[in-house]
């Protein structure tokens, strides 16, 4: 392990720690370290649109003859606009491109990609030949997805049947939003596990390396 | 005041320092715990073993450093997968804080030990900004895209790159990502160019991924660090994830504990209050 290699490690462990303080209390340690990484992301991103969209998209394409990127250059300059109060209109020029755009792309992606399959993936035969499990699953899954939608119809109160079906469909929900939460709780789990498993191997690793 | 209103006016750094204490203790002491492979897991190896030898396969790295413990394990026990099969693997990523060096750092350590050769094994494409028009681009041309690779190497100059030119030539696409992005790798790529989709996610956002495996449109999920033990287990590689699975478990018991505790403390003392008013 080299000392550049060492020196990034005991950053990145002073940072860890700097940032886990904030559980005994708030303290200048904790804001220093939060501090530190805003100022970094939005340095690095700057830096990020200046090199790999300014340059490397724009100006030395256009240094290469592509000059028909002046028009989305020009687009991108007239976002600028709402800088100045009198003429702020014209960025909406710039505005009805984009969503324009991201309307067209999206629609039909979402159609085709995702609204689709996944109703054609309900459209499940109740009795399936492949066995009693797989019927059971089928209906679960047909019963859930009709009486979730119920409870998010409101165009009519929810009393009798419908009341019915929309508290099967509330238990759907709470099953589903506790899927979640445990899924979330093991993912907040697992990063403290990996700064734990740095600190140990990597950090206290590096004493050895020094002494 | 009871055990029981104690336990709910506990300084919650209390807690922390318990959960800080399960994470330590399989570090010092090594403890092992059985991990079961899910179907979803066994789905998504199984797929990668009936690729042919020297398939193209698209390995994405798109997270940030701030979930390297879920999502890390998971790229790296997929490059020992692929390279053992001896695939050839292209890298890309849409975040840009952190992918492409990742990426980069990943790959290269692995290759090394699978003895692959940068450009011929492995293509490190790295970042590019605006991540619809490039996922709907490379469907046309990586080329176009990409015109160089993550250290501006021209793609024409990489042999691995002259024969791959879009989606048509990629047989697999293996996603390990921490947001939304999979949304759009199933809604424009998988949708439009058929291409068959592997995904390893966080556990955040594994939930929501289950229903595109009964839809057919992703082959085989990852959950987070649990779904990055199981692959590594099923490549015989077990490192971090895995070990890492001891510190969960004995955090999840530790969680579970404090719930039913904190329930138990929740009923007696309202019991109590009844008792009292009357």
């Amino acid at each position: 392990m080299s000392g550049i290699e060492i020196l990034q490690i005991w950053v990145a462990a002073f940072f860890t720690l700097a940032i886990f303080s904030f559980l005994y209390k708030d303290n200048p340690l904790f804001k220093f370290g939060e501090h530190v990484f805003a100022g970094l992301s939005a340095g690095y991103y700057i830096g990020l649109v200046w090199k790999s969209i300014i340059l490397q998209q724009l100006w030395y394409p256009i240094l290469a003859g592509e000059w028909l990127l002046v028009f989305p250059a020009m687009l991108g300059l007239l976002m600028f606009a709402r800088l100045i109060p009198k003429i702020s209109w014209v960025s909406r020029v710039s505005l009805a491109f984009v969503m324009g755009n991201t309307a067209g792309v999206f629609l039909i992606s979402q159609l085709n990609g995702m609204i689709l399959p996944q109703m054609q993936a309900t459209m499940l035969p109740l009795v399936s030949p492949d066995g009693f499990g797989a019927t059971l699953m089928a209906l679960i899954i047909v019963v859930g997805v009709i009486s979730t939608l119920i409870y998010f119809y409101f165009s009519k109160e929810h009393t009798g049947a419908l009341g019915v079906t929309a508290k099967v469909g509330i238990w759907f929900i709470m099953v589903a939003f506790g899927a979640h939460f445990g899924y979330t709780v093991m993912a907040r789990v697992s990063l403290l596990i990996g700064r734990v498993y740095f600190l140990y191997h990597d950090w206290l690793g590096s004493f050895y390396q020094i002494l | 005041m009871n055990i029981w209103d104690r336990l709910a006016r506990l300084d919650r750094r209390w807690i922390y320092l318990l959960v800080a204490l399960a994470v330590i203790f399989p570090l010092i002491v090594p403890t092992t715990f059985k991990i079961h492979i899910t179907p979803e897991a066994r789905q998504l190896y199984d797929a990668v073993e009936a690729l042919p030898d020297s398939s193209v396969v698209m390995l994405t790295f798109d997270y940030y450093p701030s979930t390297l413990a879920e999502t890390e394990p998971m790229s790296i026990a997929a490059l020992h997968h692929l390279f053992r099969k001896d695939c050839r693997v292209v890298t890309v990523t849409t975040i840009p804080l952190g992918g492409p060096s990742i990426a980069e750092r990943v790959t290269r350590a692995v290759a090394a030990e699978h003895g692959k050769v940068y450009g011929v094994d492995y293509v490190n494409l790295g970042f590019k900004y605006g991540y619809v028009a490039v996922l709907k681009g490379m469907g046309s041309s990586i080329e176009a895209i990409y015109p160089t690779d993550n250290s501006s190497v021209p793609l024409s100059e990489l042999p691995m790159m002259r024969s791959i030119r879009n989606y048509g030539d990629i047989s697999f696409i293996y996603i390990v990502s921490d947001n939304a992005i999979v949304d759009y790798w199933i809604s424009i790529v998988n949708a439009e160019y058929a291409t068959p989709i592997g995904i390893g996610v966080t556990a955040v956002s594994a939930p929501k991924y289950y229903a595109f495996i009964s839809s057919g449109q992703v082959t085989g999920l990852l959950g987070g660090m649990k779904g990055a033990a199981e692959y590594e287990r099923l490549v015989s590689k077990e490192a971090m994830a895995f070990k890492g699975m001891a510190m969960q478990s004995l955090v999840h018991l530790l969680i579970i504990a404090l719930v039913i505790a904190g329930n138990i403390g929740f009923f007696a003392g309202r019991r109590a209050k009844k008792r009292t008013a009357a």
